[in-house]
Protein backbone atom coordinates (compact mmCIF):
# COMPACT_ATOMS: atom_id res chain seq x y z
CA UNK A 1 0.00 0.00 0.00
CA UNK A 2 2.83 2.39 0.95
CA UNK A 3 4.46 1.74 -2.41
CA UNK A 4 1.53 2.94 -4.46
CA UNK A 5 0.44 5.71 -2.10
CA UNK A 6 3.37 8.04 -2.85
CA UNK A 7 3.01 7.97 -6.67
CA UNK A 8 -0.76 8.46 -6.34
CA UNK A 9 -0.33 11.47 -4.04
CA UNK A 10 2.34 12.92 -6.35
CA UNK A 11 0.14 12.35 -9.41
CA UNK A 12 -2.77 14.05 -7.67
CA UNK A 13 -0.55 17.00 -6.67
CA UNK A 14 0.83 17.36 -10.21
CA UNK A 15 -2.63 17.26 -11.80
CA UNK A 16 -3.75 19.88 -9.26
CA UNK A 17 -0.82 22.16 -10.10
CA UNK A 18 -1.54 21.99 -13.86
CA UNK A 19 -5.25 22.46 -13.12
CA UNK A 20 -4.63 25.56 -11.02
CA UNK A 21 -2.21 27.01 -13.56
CA UNK A 22 -4.77 26.66 -16.36
CA UNK A 23 -7.95 27.68 -14.52
CA UNK A 24 -9.21 24.12 -14.29
CA UNK A 25 -7.81 22.91 -17.63
CA UNK A 26 -9.67 25.62 -19.52
CA UNK A 27 -6.90 28.09 -20.40
CA UNK A 28 -3.96 26.63 -22.24
CA UNK A 29 -3.08 29.75 -24.23
CA UNK A 30 -2.26 33.24 -23.03
CA UNK A 31 -5.34 34.55 -24.84
CA UNK A 32 -7.79 32.37 -22.92
CA UNK A 33 -5.75 32.79 -19.72
CA UNK A 34 -6.00 36.61 -19.92
CA UNK A 35 -9.73 36.35 -20.59
CA UNK A 36 -10.26 34.04 -17.62
CA UNK A 37 -8.08 36.22 -15.38
CA UNK A 38 -10.39 39.16 -16.08
CA UNK A 39 -13.25 37.20 -14.49
CA UNK A 40 -16.28 35.18 -15.42
CA UNK A 41 -19.08 36.78 -17.44
CA UNK A 42 -21.37 38.57 -16.78
CA UNK A 43 -19.04 41.25 -15.48
CA UNK A 44 -18.74 45.00 -15.88
CA UNK A 45 -17.18 46.30 -19.08
CA UNK A 46 -14.45 48.70 -17.86
CA UNK A 47 -15.29 52.33 -18.40
CA UNK A 48 -13.17 54.15 -20.97
CA UNK A 49 -13.46 57.18 -23.20
CA UNK A 50 -13.47 56.58 -26.98
CA UNK A 51 -13.57 58.76 -30.05
CA UNK A 52 -15.23 57.46 -33.22
CA UNK A 53 -14.83 58.16 -36.95
CA UNK A 54 -17.13 61.19 -36.69
CA UNK A 55 -14.97 62.66 -33.89
CA UNK A 56 -17.70 61.94 -31.37
CA UNK A 57 -16.38 61.22 -27.89
CA UNK A 58 -18.37 58.54 -26.08
CA UNK A 59 -18.48 56.03 -23.24
CA UNK A 60 -19.99 52.60 -23.86
CA UNK A 61 -22.03 52.92 -20.65
CA UNK A 62 -23.89 55.90 -22.19
CA UNK A 63 -25.08 53.90 -25.19
CA UNK A 64 -27.79 52.00 -23.27
CA UNK A 65 -28.07 49.30 -25.91
CA UNK A 66 -26.37 46.03 -26.76
CA UNK A 67 -22.87 46.46 -28.18
CA UNK A 68 -20.71 43.99 -30.02
CA UNK A 69 -17.13 45.14 -29.44
CA UNK A 70 -13.97 43.83 -31.09
CA UNK A 71 -10.34 44.92 -31.00
CA UNK A 72 -8.08 45.24 -34.05
CA UNK A 73 -5.15 47.20 -35.43
CA UNK A 74 -5.16 48.49 -38.95
CA UNK A 75 -1.59 47.48 -39.90
CA UNK A 76 -2.50 43.87 -39.21
CA UNK A 77 -1.46 41.74 -42.19
CA UNK A 78 -4.17 39.16 -41.81
CA UNK A 79 -6.43 38.22 -38.91
CA UNK A 80 -8.00 41.61 -38.01
CA UNK A 81 -9.33 42.10 -41.54
CA UNK A 82 -10.71 38.57 -41.59
CA UNK A 83 -12.51 39.22 -38.31
CA UNK A 84 -13.88 42.51 -39.65
CA UNK A 85 -15.07 40.72 -42.80
CA UNK A 86 -16.89 38.28 -40.53
CA UNK A 87 -18.40 41.23 -38.66
CA UNK A 88 -19.54 42.67 -41.98
CA UNK A 89 -21.41 39.42 -42.69
CA UNK A 90 -22.88 39.42 -39.20
CA UNK A 91 -23.91 43.06 -39.61
CA UNK A 92 -25.74 42.37 -42.88
CA UNK A 93 -27.34 39.18 -41.54
CA UNK A 94 -29.08 41.09 -38.76
CA UNK A 95 -32.33 42.93 -39.39
CA UNK A 96 -32.09 46.72 -39.74
CA UNK A 97 -34.77 47.02 -37.05
CA UNK A 98 -32.21 45.65 -34.59
CA UNK A 99 -29.14 47.62 -35.74
CA UNK A 100 -28.65 50.42 -34.77
CA UNK A 101 -31.67 50.77 -32.52
CA UNK A 102 -31.04 47.84 -30.17
CA UNK A 103 -27.55 46.70 -31.13
CA UNK A 104 -24.42 48.50 -32.25
CA UNK A 105 -21.08 47.20 -33.46
CA UNK A 106 -17.91 48.91 -32.29
CA UNK A 107 -14.49 48.09 -33.72
CA UNK A 108 -11.72 49.50 -31.56
CA UNK A 109 -8.11 49.88 -32.64
CA UNK A 110 -5.57 49.30 -29.90
CA UNK A 111 -2.63 50.54 -31.96
CA UNK A 112 -2.53 53.97 -30.34
CA UNK A 113 0.76 54.80 -32.07
CA UNK A 114 -0.21 54.26 -35.70
CA UNK A 115 -4.01 54.33 -35.94
CA UNK A 116 -5.45 57.84 -35.82
CA UNK A 117 -8.88 59.22 -36.69
CA UNK A 118 -8.07 59.74 -40.38
CA UNK A 119 -6.90 56.19 -40.71
CA UNK A 120 -9.98 54.65 -39.09
CA UNK A 121 -12.24 56.90 -41.17
CA UNK A 122 -10.59 55.65 -44.37
CA UNK A 123 -10.68 52.08 -43.13
CA UNK A 124 -14.39 52.29 -42.28
CA UNK A 125 -15.11 53.47 -45.83
CA UNK A 126 -13.87 50.10 -47.09
CA UNK A 127 -16.92 48.54 -45.45
CA UNK A 128 -19.40 51.28 -46.24
CA UNK A 129 -20.34 50.63 -49.86
CA UNK A 130 -23.67 49.85 -48.25
CA UNK A 131 -24.95 51.88 -45.36
CA UNK A 132 -23.31 50.71 -42.13
CA UNK A 133 -25.12 52.86 -39.62
CA UNK A 134 -24.61 51.35 -36.21
CA UNK A 135 -21.09 50.10 -36.87
CA UNK A 136 -18.57 52.53 -35.41
CA UNK A 137 -14.79 52.47 -35.55
CA UNK A 138 -13.10 54.03 -32.56
CA UNK A 139 -9.79 54.68 -30.82
CA UNK A 140 -9.01 55.58 -27.19
CA UNK A 141 -9.54 59.27 -26.45
CA UNK A 142 -6.78 61.13 -24.60
CA UNK A 143 -5.57 58.06 -22.71
CA UNK A 144 -2.04 57.10 -21.80
CA UNK A 145 -0.62 53.80 -23.00
CA UNK A 146 -0.61 52.56 -19.41
CA UNK A 147 -4.30 53.42 -18.87
CA UNK A 148 -5.25 51.67 -22.07
CA UNK A 149 -3.14 48.65 -21.19
CA UNK A 150 -4.96 48.42 -17.84
CA UNK A 151 -8.30 48.67 -19.65
CA UNK A 152 -7.34 45.80 -21.99
CA UNK A 153 -6.24 43.65 -19.05
CA UNK A 154 -9.49 44.28 -17.18
CA UNK A 155 -11.46 43.46 -20.32
CA UNK A 156 -9.50 40.25 -20.87
CA UNK A 157 -7.72 41.16 -24.11
CA UNK A 158 -4.12 40.05 -24.57
CA UNK A 159 -1.93 42.26 -26.76
CA UNK A 160 1.74 41.60 -27.46
CA UNK A 161 3.92 43.40 -29.96
CA UNK A 162 6.64 41.18 -31.39
CA UNK A 163 9.92 43.12 -30.97
CA UNK A 164 11.55 41.99 -34.23
CA UNK A 165 8.69 42.57 -36.66
CA UNK A 166 6.46 45.06 -34.87
CA UNK A 167 3.49 42.79 -35.56
CA UNK A 168 0.91 42.70 -32.79
CA UNK A 169 -0.45 39.35 -31.70
CA UNK A 170 -3.70 39.73 -29.80
CA UNK A 171 -6.99 38.17 -28.76
CA UNK A 172 -9.72 38.31 -31.41
CA UNK A 173 -12.67 37.84 -29.07
CA UNK A 174 -15.95 39.62 -29.70
CA UNK A 175 -17.53 41.03 -26.54
CA UNK A 176 -21.29 41.37 -26.27
CA UNK A 177 -22.06 44.23 -23.87
CA UNK A 178 -25.54 44.57 -22.38
CA UNK A 179 -27.39 47.91 -22.06
CA UNK A 180 -26.32 48.07 -18.41
CA UNK A 181 -22.66 47.94 -19.57
CA UNK A 182 -21.88 44.34 -18.63
CA UNK A 183 -20.00 41.81 -20.72
CA UNK A 184 -22.62 39.11 -21.11
CA UNK A 185 -21.02 36.90 -23.78
CA UNK A 186 -17.59 36.47 -25.29
CA UNK A 187 -17.38 34.95 -28.77
CA UNK A 188 -14.30 33.43 -30.32
CA UNK A 189 -14.57 33.93 -34.09
CA UNK A 190 -11.76 31.41 -34.59
CA UNK A 191 -13.94 28.66 -33.13
CA UNK A 192 -17.52 29.84 -33.67
CA UNK A 193 -19.09 30.51 -37.05
CA UNK A 194 -21.26 33.51 -37.89
CA UNK A 195 -24.58 31.70 -37.40
CA UNK A 196 -23.53 30.47 -33.94
CA UNK A 197 -22.55 34.00 -32.93
CA UNK A 198 -25.81 35.45 -34.30
CA UNK A 199 -27.89 32.77 -32.57
CA UNK A 200 -26.24 33.40 -29.23
CA UNK A 201 -26.66 37.17 -29.58
CA UNK A 202 -30.28 36.61 -30.52
CA UNK A 203 -30.83 34.50 -27.38
CA UNK A 204 -29.34 37.26 -25.25
CA UNK A 205 -31.16 40.12 -26.87
CA UNK A 206 -34.50 38.29 -27.12
CA UNK A 207 -34.88 38.87 -23.39
CA UNK A 208 -35.35 42.55 -24.24
CA UNK A 209 -38.38 41.78 -26.42
CA UNK A 210 -36.82 41.26 -29.87
CA UNK A 211 -38.03 37.92 -31.18
CA UNK A 212 -35.99 37.63 -34.37
CA UNK A 213 -32.81 39.10 -35.86
CA UNK A 214 -33.42 38.41 -39.54
CA UNK B 1 42.92 15.26 -5.95
CA UNK B 2 42.98 14.55 -9.71
CA UNK B 3 39.31 13.49 -9.55
CA UNK B 4 38.33 16.74 -7.87
CA UNK B 5 40.03 18.79 -10.60
CA UNK B 6 38.36 16.67 -13.24
CA UNK B 7 34.93 17.24 -11.61
CA UNK B 8 35.58 20.95 -11.33
CA UNK B 9 36.57 21.23 -15.00
CA UNK B 10 33.50 19.25 -16.01
CA UNK B 11 31.19 21.49 -13.95
CA UNK B 12 32.84 24.59 -15.40
CA UNK B 13 32.24 23.30 -18.93
CA UNK B 14 28.59 22.56 -18.08
CA UNK B 15 28.21 26.00 -16.49
CA UNK B 16 29.69 27.60 -19.61
CA UNK B 17 27.28 25.68 -21.86
CA UNK B 18 24.32 26.59 -19.61
CA UNK B 19 25.36 30.24 -19.80
CA UNK B 20 25.62 30.05 -23.59
CA UNK B 21 22.20 28.40 -24.02
CA UNK B 22 20.36 30.28 -21.29
CA UNK B 23 21.92 33.75 -21.53
CA UNK B 24 24.30 34.40 -24.42
CA UNK B 25 22.21 32.82 -27.21
CA UNK B 26 18.89 33.34 -25.44
CA UNK B 27 17.53 36.12 -27.64
CA UNK B 28 18.44 34.19 -30.81
CA UNK B 29 16.95 30.99 -29.42
CA UNK B 30 13.74 32.82 -28.40
CA UNK B 31 13.30 34.39 -31.84
CA UNK B 32 11.41 31.48 -33.36
CA UNK B 33 9.25 28.82 -31.79
CA UNK B 34 11.30 26.05 -33.39
CA UNK B 35 14.53 27.28 -31.79
CA UNK B 36 12.82 27.71 -28.43
CA UNK B 37 11.00 24.37 -28.33
CA UNK B 38 13.25 22.10 -30.37
CA UNK B 39 16.71 23.47 -29.53
CA UNK B 40 16.74 25.46 -26.28
CA UNK B 41 14.39 23.34 -24.18
CA UNK B 42 15.94 19.93 -25.11
CA UNK B 43 19.44 21.44 -24.84
CA UNK B 44 18.81 22.28 -21.19
CA UNK B 45 17.49 18.75 -20.56
CA UNK B 46 20.55 17.27 -22.29
CA UNK B 47 22.94 19.41 -20.24
CA UNK B 48 21.21 18.23 -17.07
CA UNK B 49 21.33 14.65 -18.32
CA UNK B 50 25.05 14.96 -19.16
CA UNK B 51 25.71 16.15 -15.62
CA UNK B 52 23.71 13.22 -14.26
CA UNK B 53 25.60 10.76 -16.47
CA UNK B 54 28.94 12.14 -15.30
CA UNK B 55 28.14 11.78 -11.60
CA UNK B 56 27.52 8.06 -11.49
CA UNK B 57 26.61 7.97 -7.82
CA UNK B 58 23.41 9.88 -8.56
CA UNK B 59 20.79 7.16 -8.19
CA UNK B 60 17.22 7.14 -6.90
CA UNK B 61 16.67 3.60 -5.78
CA UNK B 62 13.18 2.96 -4.42
CA UNK B 63 10.61 2.10 -7.11
CA UNK B 64 7.84 4.20 -5.52
CA UNK B 65 10.16 7.23 -5.37
CA UNK B 66 11.35 6.61 -8.92
CA UNK B 67 7.80 6.57 -10.28
CA UNK B 68 6.86 9.64 -8.23
CA UNK B 69 9.88 11.54 -9.53
CA UNK B 70 9.10 10.54 -13.12
CA UNK B 71 5.52 11.83 -12.68
CA UNK B 72 6.92 15.17 -11.48
CA UNK B 73 9.37 15.31 -14.40
CA UNK B 74 6.63 14.53 -16.90
CA UNK B 75 4.41 17.22 -15.37
CA UNK B 76 7.26 19.69 -15.54
CA UNK B 77 7.83 18.98 -19.24
CA UNK B 78 4.08 19.17 -19.97
CA UNK B 79 3.83 22.46 -18.10
CA UNK B 80 6.65 24.10 -20.03
CA UNK B 81 5.26 22.89 -23.35
CA UNK B 82 1.87 24.53 -22.79
CA UNK B 83 1.40 27.50 -25.15
CA UNK B 84 0.66 29.64 -22.09
CA UNK B 85 4.02 28.77 -20.48
CA UNK B 86 5.90 29.20 -23.75
CA UNK B 87 4.51 32.73 -24.05
CA UNK B 88 5.36 33.57 -20.45
CA UNK B 89 8.88 32.20 -20.88
CA UNK B 90 9.53 34.17 -24.06
CA UNK B 91 8.05 37.45 -22.79
CA UNK B 92 9.21 37.47 -19.16
CA UNK B 93 12.91 36.72 -18.43
CA UNK B 94 12.08 35.42 -14.92
CA UNK B 95 9.85 32.68 -16.34
CA UNK B 96 12.49 31.93 -18.94
CA UNK B 97 15.17 31.31 -16.30
CA UNK B 98 12.73 29.24 -14.25
CA UNK B 99 12.05 27.12 -17.33
CA UNK B 100 15.76 26.62 -18.00
CA UNK B 101 16.44 25.66 -14.40
CA UNK B 102 13.50 23.27 -14.45
CA UNK B 103 14.65 21.60 -17.64
CA UNK B 104 18.22 21.26 -16.37
CA UNK B 105 17.04 19.65 -13.14
CA UNK B 106 14.64 17.46 -15.12
CA UNK B 107 17.52 16.07 -17.21
CA UNK B 108 19.72 15.60 -14.13
CA UNK B 109 17.13 13.78 -12.04
CA UNK B 110 15.83 11.78 -15.01
CA UNK B 111 19.24 10.14 -15.39
CA UNK B 112 19.31 9.42 -11.65
CA UNK B 113 16.00 7.58 -11.94
CA UNK B 114 16.42 5.84 -15.29
CA UNK B 115 19.86 4.56 -14.27
CA UNK B 116 18.46 2.79 -11.21
CA UNK B 117 14.96 1.77 -12.26
CA UNK B 118 13.70 -1.44 -13.84
CA UNK B 119 13.77 -1.60 -17.60
CA UNK B 120 9.94 -1.67 -17.93
CA UNK B 121 9.66 1.74 -16.23
CA UNK B 122 12.49 3.08 -18.38
CA UNK B 123 10.77 2.00 -21.59
CA UNK B 124 7.32 3.15 -20.45
CA UNK B 125 8.60 6.61 -19.47
CA UNK B 126 10.57 7.22 -22.64
CA UNK B 127 7.71 5.82 -24.76
CA UNK B 128 5.26 8.22 -23.12
CA UNK B 129 7.68 11.13 -23.54
CA UNK B 130 8.04 10.32 -27.25
CA UNK B 131 4.26 9.99 -27.67
CA UNK B 132 3.69 13.29 -25.89
CA UNK B 133 6.27 15.08 -28.05
CA UNK B 134 4.67 13.60 -31.17
CA UNK B 135 1.20 14.72 -30.06
CA UNK B 136 2.44 18.27 -29.40
CA UNK B 137 4.24 18.27 -32.76
CA UNK B 138 1.12 17.17 -34.65
CA UNK B 139 -1.02 19.73 -32.81
CA UNK B 140 1.30 22.64 -33.57
CA UNK B 141 1.79 21.51 -37.15
CA UNK B 142 -1.88 21.04 -37.97
CA UNK B 143 -3.49 23.90 -36.00
CA UNK B 144 -4.40 26.95 -38.06
CA UNK B 145 -5.07 28.99 -34.93
CA UNK B 146 -2.20 30.90 -33.35
CA UNK B 147 -1.52 29.33 -29.95
CA UNK B 148 1.45 31.42 -28.80
CA UNK B 149 1.32 35.19 -29.05
CA UNK B 150 5.12 35.46 -29.13
CA UNK B 151 5.38 33.73 -32.49
CA UNK B 152 3.54 33.60 -35.77
CA UNK B 153 1.56 30.77 -37.31
CA UNK B 154 4.38 29.70 -39.68
CA UNK B 155 6.84 29.45 -36.80
CA UNK B 156 4.25 27.45 -34.88
CA UNK B 157 3.91 24.97 -37.74
CA UNK B 158 7.68 24.81 -38.21
CA UNK B 159 8.08 23.98 -34.51
CA UNK B 160 5.44 21.25 -34.84
CA UNK B 161 7.23 19.79 -37.86
CA UNK B 162 10.58 19.52 -36.06
CA UNK B 163 9.00 18.28 -32.82
CA UNK B 164 7.70 15.30 -34.80
CA UNK B 165 11.29 14.54 -35.82
CA UNK B 166 12.44 14.96 -32.22
CA UNK B 167 9.79 12.49 -31.09
CA UNK B 168 11.16 10.04 -33.68
CA UNK B 169 14.56 10.39 -32.00
CA UNK B 170 13.08 9.66 -28.57
CA UNK B 171 11.21 6.65 -30.01
CA UNK B 172 14.49 5.37 -31.43
CA UNK B 173 16.14 5.73 -28.02
CA UNK B 174 13.22 3.85 -26.48
CA UNK B 175 13.62 0.98 -28.97
CA UNK B 176 17.34 0.74 -28.30
CA UNK B 177 16.76 0.61 -24.54
CA UNK B 178 13.92 -1.87 -25.05
CA UNK B 179 15.95 -4.34 -27.11
CA UNK B 180 19.02 -4.03 -24.90
CA UNK B 181 16.86 -4.66 -21.83
CA UNK B 182 14.93 -7.48 -23.53
CA UNK B 183 18.22 -9.17 -24.43
CA UNK B 184 19.35 -9.06 -20.81
CA UNK B 185 16.03 -10.45 -19.57
CA UNK B 186 16.36 -13.44 -21.95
Amino acid sequence: MKKILLPIVVLFACVTVIGLATYGFSSFTIFSYTLKSAGEVPRAFPDFEWIDQDSTVFHTKDKHKYLLVNFVYLNCPDVCHKVNNRLEHIYHAIDSAVIPEKLELITISFDTQRDGLDKIRKYRKLFSRDNIDGWSFAIPYQASAQQFHTFLQKTGVWVYQMPETGLINHSVYLFLISPDNKIVRVFDPAREDDSQIINQMEQCISSTGISSFS
Amino acid sequence: MYKQYRNLIFLLIIALLVWLVSFYWNSWLSETMMRHQVIQLPAMILLGAATGLYFRKLRINTLATQISVLIILMTSIIFWMLPLSVDLAVIYPKYNRAMHLHMFVTGLVMVGVLRATIFEVRVAFLGMLAAMTLAVGITLYSFNILLCSSFNIWQQQEAGYYLMFLSGGIFLLTYIIFFRGAGRVQ
